[in-house]
């Protein structure tokens, strides 16, 4: 194909009698190239946009949106009730751990698809590493993204109740209790955005259909909740207390009880065994509430507790953590899927 | 009895309309149907095959609607434009089961004869995952065949067939139209389908531009001048005479000969061969240019 | 409408293949084994807490198990084919709506009874040393179980492309949170039905089960014969959109 160029412009002073041919062919980008830190910057931010459906049409934003809501509504509440004069009771370190958990399940299920499903689907794979892209910053992009956005859904909510608490404080001292107390509750939504983003990402990667990534992740997080949950309950033993307890005199007795003297009642209560320690390995949410608690958590979680075995926890969680971003890296060292 | 009869037929989605006040009758033999990208062919033969309800309007095949009526599928077939067949399936399992969906008194026979028809006997103890698009197609074709329809309905047969095949399954669907089975294959390769076609019916934007005959059809449009080849023994003579003529309306001297624009093909057709004799010039070839169906096409798209 | 409906052993043998052809039947053998790894771990640990069998097989084992696996199962007799299209080939032929739908039901209800029912029975068996009424009353909730969930995930396949998404919602939040904390919607959970014949048969309280035999039975059927009606209809009604729409 001849290209023939042509006289492009000219000053304005030049002779108007003189004609000019345009050649609008094929033409090269000359302009500046960004680099490898740029594309895995716009990745990360494309991704993080997609986790809440934010450039997508409307029916990709009905999930995230509602549970976002979903998830602040007891902050929001409680930081209501907070300016009306009554205390905070929704604590920073295990917030409402059920509704976090069924929203988290519902995020990360219905959302980690979304950013990795979607590409695999669609064979866009190819057209990624064909850019100055290395292998591991795709997962990287991704899993920093969708991170991100786990952190925005469970430390949020958090810091309205911290704003909410703090604005109503009339001394420096409780504002800085208030801040004590928020701290370990954001490393502990540190914890648990890494690990969620992080297994929910990796039992995505391995299908390119949506439907099967959801149901795969939500059936993996809500069958080890559910069974971490029954087997604590039922783990647990019963013990019975023989309690002597002495009425003043003159106090009503029931009928059968000798008419002075102590008496002795028997109390059944339940108590956590070794195994009752131990089945909240079962699922990642007892393993975050069981490492919270080895590092002192101190507000009650549906773990009973870790004894001995906090460090077996925390090396759970490593674990699962391990095996997921090393599965997530893994899946996309062979590209082209 | 086998004719498909679309009678003011419309189909929208909220406010898209793909099919546009269609009405149409498809006879035996083969009919092509034309459009471009978009202009709703597809839409029209899943009304036709019954997988899409008319918004309005009536259609029947063999006099009876084909929405919502299973039974017209024991004298329909349908080769649908989607790559979907079952993979884990052999293509002879693949069409021996269609038999058996359409209570075939003997499955394997009707299979075995189908597959034969399609040219796929060699590779029929596959599974459809090895086989190449162009295979693909072809069982998919011997499995519409199995039951012997009268009528055939083949949604874009020829994507990805090689020129091989292509050539086959030309063949093939020639020699069913005449066989008097009423054939409708939509198309937007015009060249498969002038080869192909005894009747075209021409769908853009929704709307049934024209039908019939393709010649015929150019013809009717007067509006634009048609274009012949003439190669004379004098060109330039032949030019200049032609030019004086009224249903010439251009004249173009070229190296492979003199490119003649007639606004009037009927009068200039009388007119050249006198011409010719008066100016003593030998006339060697007269072609032309563009009746082929892509002007037709090309014209109809653009007015 | 025709109600001729009739099982149809191609159609049978072509879903089969098309459920185990593909890498993801593994998928529903995983929940039942990991009942029965359990069974067998608390039956070895010998808990000496609340009696564990009613809860682990029957408030576990019929609030996730079984509801997820005749997910899986009940999602992949049709919705498979339904999403890439096959089903086109199946249905131009002169099969009738009705027998498509109760063959694919059928197939994903026994599916599920072997893979959900007999592994109940047999963890029942574990758990409580031998035959006992819960044991027997698992296995019995288990089979009506089976049959109610598949005839409503089939449904839901011819619904939507997004079968699994809907029927998680409905296992995740109605039949868990909603049907915990709000008694009227026990009245509209498969769980609960599933409970209400196994608890017939057990009488136990670890059950949780919240709805008499006759409610149970009675609203069960009732799901289930209008789930397949209107699966049928939707099913005859299958559309294939154009190429530019």
């Amino acid at each position: 194909m001849s290209a023939e160029r042509g006289v492009i412009g000219g000053s304005p002073a030049a002779s108007s009698e003189t004609g000019v041919i345009h050649d609008i062919g094929y033409r090269r980008y000359t302009g500046r190239r960004l680099g490898r830190v740029q594309i895995v910057r716009a990745l990360y931010w494309h991704s993080l946009r997609s986790a809440f459906g934010i450039g997508r049409g409307a029916k990709a934003k009905i999930v995230p949106v509602i549970m976002f809501v979903v998830i602040c509504l007891p902050a929001v509440a409680n930081a209501v009730a907070v300016a009306q004069g009554q205390p905070r009771i929704v604590p920073y370190d295990t917030y409402l751990f059920q509704l976090r958990v069924v929203v988290m399940i519902i995020f990360v299920a219905a959302q980690a698809p979304e950013l990795v499903s979607r590409d695999l689907r669609s064979h866009v794979l190819p057209l990624y590493f064909c850019r100055p892209l290395r292998r591991s910053d795709y997962p990287l992009a991704k899993l920093a993204a969708f991170i991100t956005a786990c952190l925005a859904m469970i430390e949020i909510p958090l810091l309205l109740l911290y704003l909410g608490t703090v604005t109503q404080a009339h001394s420096g001292s409780a504002i800085w209790h208030q801040t004590k107390a928020l701290i370990p509750g954001l490393l502990v939504g540190l914890m648990w955005a890494v690990l969620l983003a992080s297994i929910g990402l990796a039992l995505a990667s391995l299908s390119g259909r949506r439907a099967y990534a959801t149901g795969a992740i939500a059936i993996y997080f809500f069958l080890t909740w559910i069974l971490a949950g029954i087997l604590i309950a039922v783990t647990q033993r019963n013990v019975v207390r023989a309690v002597l307890i002495h009425p003043p005199p003159g106090a009503p007795r029931p009928p059968g009880v000798p008419a002075s003297g102590p008496i002795l009642v028997h109390s059944t209560t339940q108590v956590p065994t070794t195994a009752t320690h131990l089945v909240g390995l079962v699922s990642p949410f007892t393993t975050l509430d069981g490492v919270r608690q080895w590092l002192g958590g101190t507000s009650p979680g549906p773990v009973l507790g870790v004894g001995h075995y906090g460090p077996l926890y925390g090396a759970m969680f490593l674990v699962l953590l391990a095996v997921s971003v090393g599965g997530l890296f893994a899946r996309y060292r062979k590209a082209g899927a | 009895m086998s004719s498909i009869e679309l009678q003011n037929v419309s189909r929208w989605y909220g406010n898209v309309v793909a099919v546009n006040d269609i009405t149409m009758s498809i006879g035996p033999g083969v009919t092509g149907l034309l459009g471009p990208n978009g202009a709703g062919k597809s839409t029209v033969l899943h009304l036709i095959a019954g997988f899409l309800a008319p918004s309005r309007g009536k259609l029947t095949v063999g006099g009876v609607p084909s929405w919502r009526n299973p039974d017209i599928y024991r004298t329909v077939g349908l080769v649908p434009e989607r790559d979907s067949v079952y993979a884990f399936l052999t293509g002879e399992e693949f069409v021996r089961s269609t038999a058996s969906l359409h209570q075939l008194a003997d499955p394997p026979a009707a299979a075995r004869r189908a597959i034969a028809i399609a040219d796929m006997a060699q590779a029929q103890d596959r599974k459809i995952s090895t086989y190449s698009k162009g295979m693909r197609q072809r069982i998919k074709v011997a499995a519409a065949l199995v039951h012997d329809p009268q009528v055939l309905l083949l949604d874009e047969p020829f994507n990805g067939m090689d020129p091989r095949q292509r050539l086959h399954m030309m063949d093939l669907l020639t020699k069913l139209g005449a066989e008097g089975r009423t054939i409708l294959l939509s198309s937007h390769i015009l060249e498969e389908v002038e080869q192909l076609a005894d009747t075209i019916q021409v769908i853009v934007s929704g709307r049934l531009a024209a039908s019939g005959d393709f010649r015929a059809i150019r013809r009717l449009m007067t509006s634009r001048p048609h274009v012949f080849l003439v190669r004379s023994s004098d060109d330039r003579r032949l030019g200049s005479a032609l030019i004086g003529r009224p249903a010439v309306t251009g004249i173009e001297l070229t190296r492979g000969g003199l490119q003649v624009q007639a606004a009037d093909f009927g009068a200039f057709s009388r007119e050249l061969a006198g011409l010719a004799r008066d100016q003593d010039i030998r006339l060697r070839e007269l072609l032309p240019e563009d009746e082929s169906l892509e002007s037709v096409f090309a014209y109809l798209v653009e007015s | 409408m025709t109600m001729n409906a009739k099982f149809n052993t191609v159609v049978a043998s072509i879903t089969l293949r098309a459920v185990f052809g593909r890498k993801r039947a593994i998928l529903f053998a995983i929940p039942p084994l990991i009942l029965l790894l359990v069974t067998l771990l608390l039956k070895a640990a010998r808990p000496p807490g609340a009696p564990w069998p009613g809860r682990i097989l029957g408030d576990f084992g019929f609030s996730v198990i079984l509801p997820l696996t005749a997910l899986i199962i009940g999602t992949s007799v049709l919705g498979a084919e339904i999403d890439d299209g096959s089903i086109v080939h199946l249905l131009a032929t002169p099969v009738r709506r009705s027998s498509v739908i109760l063959t694919k039901f059928c197939v994903g209800a026994v599916l599920t009874m072997a893979f959900v029912a007999v592994p109940e029975l047999v963890a029942g068996l574990i758990a409580t040393s031998g035959a006992s009424k819960l044991a027997l009353g698992l296995f019995v909730g288990a089979l009506v179980g089976s049959v109610i969930y598949n005839a409503v995930f089939v449904m839901l396949s011819v619904l939507t492309t997004r079968a699994i998404a809907v029927g998680l919602l409905y296992v995740l939040i109605w039949e868990t949170v909603l049907g915990n904390f709000v008694s009227g919607a026990r009245v509209l959970s498969v769980e609960q039905y599933s409970l209400g014949v196994a608890n017939a048969i057990a009488h136990d309280k670890a059950l949780n089960a919240g709805l008499t035999l006759t409610t149970a039975l009675i609203m069960g059927v009732i799901v289930t014969i209008a789930a397949l009606v209107y699966a049928t209809r939707r099913l005859s009604e299958f559309s294939l959109k154009g190429d530019a729409v």
